[in-house]
């Protein structure tokens, strides 16, 4: 018995090819099990407006960080005439746009935008910044300033046991909150140049690397609404005993946009005069799906563009949205005949009417097919006393169906009775081979046989339509065409399946007493 | 349910996809199919192998042929009409005899030419056929069938449905009418069968729907220990039906005609699997072993000899308990004499 070994070979291939791509595909590039998994994505705006003033001009403005490990797809640069370099800082690994123009006059608009999700407290630092080594500058060049941090850090180092009671008492002396007019210590009074948090943040950076403690100032914003203009935020990251750290001189944020690091502006123009600078965040939902097809993961080489349908026009998509639940209802019916033994008229009728519910839903389609087979079946019996051909037959039924239907529909829509009812052309195809197929078998065997498979064609419709439509059948298939495989393999497998349906124990219940 | 599927695998029933996959598909070259779906074709190949079939009238393949209707069913002693490619007794009209401007059929109503022309043309259309496609309408003998099981069936002919696998006469069933079969020997029309003891030509067990009955449910006449007539001929007639087809796995019906003897009916490269009930076992033993027979190559004569020791040799009825079940389990093992 070759034959079965290559059948169950080729089955169990195709299932395993399937569930592979399936599983690279959830695992690997991380599309959602569940379907309507949503994520915010954030549009982020940097808007830059300035007066030309006829002579050579340079912005420069750092861009959102090349190495942070975040979800960060589209960004868009609009120039207008002016020429743009990108680079990247050596020392900082900071991204910059250089904006060039030789001799631009009067207002000039650059921007830039981009998508993220973010980062979030738990998104590690960048792994160059941890394997920095910090060089402990501290404040060479101010020798009052210099001797004040030197006085500081062996104070706090005194008080401190080891880095982190070091690092911890730092922070928190930086950024106790003081009510107005309260004095510093006197070290801390001359090392903060000013009340505002970038100071702290730079002598924060200082102190830690005094200690040995990679740090840095990170600018970015915080991801908390949507607002055209948005206030840039600084915190300070820092390394510490293989752990990372963000503090937050405002408190702890759920989700924020790092853009550069460094004490430096975000721009710096020459050759322009009244430079305004705006960040704008739009926040937008969008599918989880969607977000990893736009990541561009390219390790498995370009997977998610052969078994995807969202490169094609948007109409194709619709199409394919519906044509590819069928056969999940077709491997329904193929169980429900070769393992439970259901009978049906014809082969994948069922399946057909099951998508013709589409149209009506299913309480509504049950029993607009019930009354339209009934009425249906009732003329064809009194044509056969007219002894019409077959084919001249076939078509008053189906001229006798769309009347039916044409009155329903014309009834319902009198009497506003808002059912939602909406009729296709495919259906009554359909119906009409349902009818004629039925009444053979009621002449021909008997009529009790003939309910029963017409109860068995619209048990087996109803059950392909649900899970046709179901939301998990409907978004697994259509994000995961590969599924077609395992389907296949199912087919096969079932195929070769050679012992006795359910229906058969039923039907040799004499021979197992 | 795990304890009725144990039994009946002891009991050696296949089920419709055991049928296909393991008989019907390897057995059956859908080529070959063509000889036993157009029934034509099957007298055509019974004929030239000197097997007797009911005579062919005429056959009626379009409107011209319509013309010489009457002509042709001009026959004092009555015809059939069936379509040429149908299945499971599909659109087939009898007619006993003429009756006063038109014929009276075997269900004992009358029938007028207008409706005949109606049904004939129905199966041109291809009504009846397999998949639909046209079809021709045969008109032919209408058998006279045997006294000897006139008592227990009611009108209608009876036949003689026997198993044939590769040339080994497996199974056999008789088939008889009732009145709830409208004269039709189908078995899901409400048809009665009844297992024939492949070693004897005696009548066994007898079922109706799926069901065991003793009687006859109209003539209430009991329905074992019958004798088929020609038993050793209808035997040797399913037998060469396999050398003349090709075909490994097919039902032979049979009619039992007053003057001529056995006439072959129909084959069917799709026959059913009821014939189990009716002999109250399953088939999957004496089918394993046909099969290892055949690789022999016997000759007509010699399969059914065979035949007869395999029936022989299984158990009468496997279901009599326990122990006779355990045999029936045990019956591949058996190793035939000869």
């Amino acid at each position: 018995m070759n034959s079965i070994r290559h059948a169950i070979l080729l089955g169990f291939a195709l299932i395993a090819a399937g569930g592979a791509i399936f599983c690279i595909k959830t695992i690997s590039l991380g599309y959602p099990v569940a379907p309507g998994v949503m994520t915010s994505v954030w549009d982020f705006e940097i808007y830059l407006e300035f007066e030309g003033q006829d002579e050579p001009a340079r912005i420069e403005v750092y861009l959102p960080a090349g190495d942070v490990a975040r979800t960060f797809p589209q960004e868009q640069f609009y120039n207008g005439p002016f020429g743009l370099s990108l680079s990247t800082e050596r020392q900082t690994r900071n991204r910059k746009a250089i904006w060039t123009y030789r001799y631009p006059n009067n207002r000039k608009v650059l921007r830039y935008t981009a998508q993220t999700t973010g980062e979030t407290a738990a998104t590690p630092l960048p792994g160059a910044f941890r394997a920095a080594d910090p060089e402990p500058a501290g404040f060479e060049e101010e020798p009052i300033r210099r001797q004040a941090f030197i006085v500081w850090t062996g104070d706090l180092r005194r008080r401190s046991a080891d880095d982190r009671s070091y690092v911890d008492l730092a922070i928190a002396e930086i950024f106790k909150p003081r009510d107005e007019g309260e004095l510093y210590a006197d070290e801390l009074a001359v090392l903060l140049d000013g009340p505002g948090n970038l100071s702290r943040l730079e002598l924060a950076t200082e102190t830690l690397r005094a200690a040995g403690v990679p740090a840095r100032i990170a600018n970015g914003v915080f991801l908390t609404e949507s607002r055209r203009r948005v206030e840039l935020k600084h915190w300070l990251e820092y390394h510490m005993d293989g752990e990372d750290f963000r503090f937050f001189p405002e408190g702890p944020q759920s989700r924020f946009f790092t853009i550069w690091y460094g004490a430096r502006d975000l721009v710096r123009a020459t050759g322009v005069g009244d430079v305004a600078v705006q960040l704008a965040l739009q926040e937008r939902r969008n599918s989880a799906v969607e977000l990893v097809k736009r990541g561009g993961d390219d390790r498995w080489g370009g997977l998610e563009h052969i078994f995807t349908f969202s490169d094609l026009p948007l109409t194709t998509q619709l199409v394919y949205k519906v044509l590819i639940t069928i056969p999940v209802g077709i491997t329904i019916l193929v169980f429900l005949r070769q393992f439970i033994g259901v009978k049906t008229l014809g082969t994948f009728m069922p399946v057909l009417i099951g998508i013709a519910f589409r149209e009506t839903a299913l309480l509504n389609g049950l029993l607009l097919f019930s009354l339209l087979i009934a009425l249906g079946l009732a003329l064809r019996f009194y044509l056969e006393r007219l002894q019409l051909l077959l084919v001249p037959r076939l078509a008053v039924v189906v001229i006798f169906i769309v009347m039916v239907m044409a009155g329903i529909t014309i009834a319902l829509t009198n009497s506003n009775q808002a059912i939602g009812l909406s009729i296709s052309l495919f259906p009554i195809v359909i119906l009409t081979m349902t009818i004629e197929r039925m009444s053979i078998v009621w002449e021909e065997t008997s009529a009790g046989e003939a309910i029963k498979q017409g109860l068995g064609s619209l048990a087996v419709a109803a059950v392909t339509y649900l899970a046709m439509t179901n939301d998990f059948v409907e978004y697994w298939m259509y994000q995961f065409p590969e599924l077609l495989l395992v389907l296949m393999g199912l087919c096969v497998l079932m195929g070769r399946y050679t012992g006795l349906r359910l229906s058969e124990l039923w039907r040799f219940r004499e021979l197992s007493r | 349910m795990l304890k009725s599927i144990r039994k009946l695998r002891q009991n050696g029933v296949i089920g419709i996809n055991e049928r296909n996959i393991n008989y019907v598909n390897p057995n059956n070259p859908r080529k070959l199919l063509r000889l036993v779906d157009d029934k034509l074709e099957t007298k055509r190949v019974a004929q030239a192998a000197m097997i007797p079939t009911p005579e062919l009238f005429g056959v009626v393949r379009d409107a011209r042929d319509m013309k010489h209707l009457p002509d042709l069913l001009m026959r004092d002693d009555g015809f059939v009409i069936k379509p040429a490619q149908g299945s499971q007794g599909k659109g087939i009209i009898v007619v006993d005899s003429p009756l006063r401007g038109g014929w009276r059929m075997a269900s004992g109503r009358r029938i007028t030419m207008d409706v005949i022309r109606f049904q004939i043309n129905n199966i041109l259309s291809g009504m009846y056929s397999l998949g639909g496609q046209t079809d021709v309408a045969m008109v032919e003998y209408r058998v006279k069938f045997d006294d000897v099981f006139g008592k227990i069936s009611f009108k209608g002919v009876p036949d003689i449905r026997v198993i044939v696998l590769r040339g080994v006469p497996v199974f056999a069933m008789l088939r008889l009418p009732t009145a709830e079969s409208d004269g039709k020997a189908n078995l899901h029309r409400g048809g009665v069968g009844v297992g024939i003891d492949i070693a004897t030509g005696f009548t066994r067990q007898a079922m109706q729907h799926d069901q065991l009955i003793e009687l006859h449910p109209d003539t209430a006449h009991p329905l074992e220990n019958v004798q088929a007539p020609y038993w050793d001929d209808i035997l040797m007639m399913a037998a060469r039906s396999y050398d003349v087809t090709g075909l490994g796995y097919i039902g032979v019906d049979i009619v039992l005609d007053r003057e001529r003897g056995p006439l072959l009916l129909e084959l069917n490269g799709r026959p059913g699997i009821s014939i189990q009930i009716a002999n109250r076992r399953g088939m999957r033993f004496v089918l394993q072993q046909a099969e290892k027979i055949s690789l022999e190559n016997h000759s007509a004569a010699r399969r059914v000899e065979i035949a007869k020791e395999l029936a022989a040799a299984a158990p009468a009825s496997p279901l009599a308990g326990e122990a006779a079940a355990a045999k029936a389990d045990a019956a591949p093992e058996t190793s035939v004499s000869g």
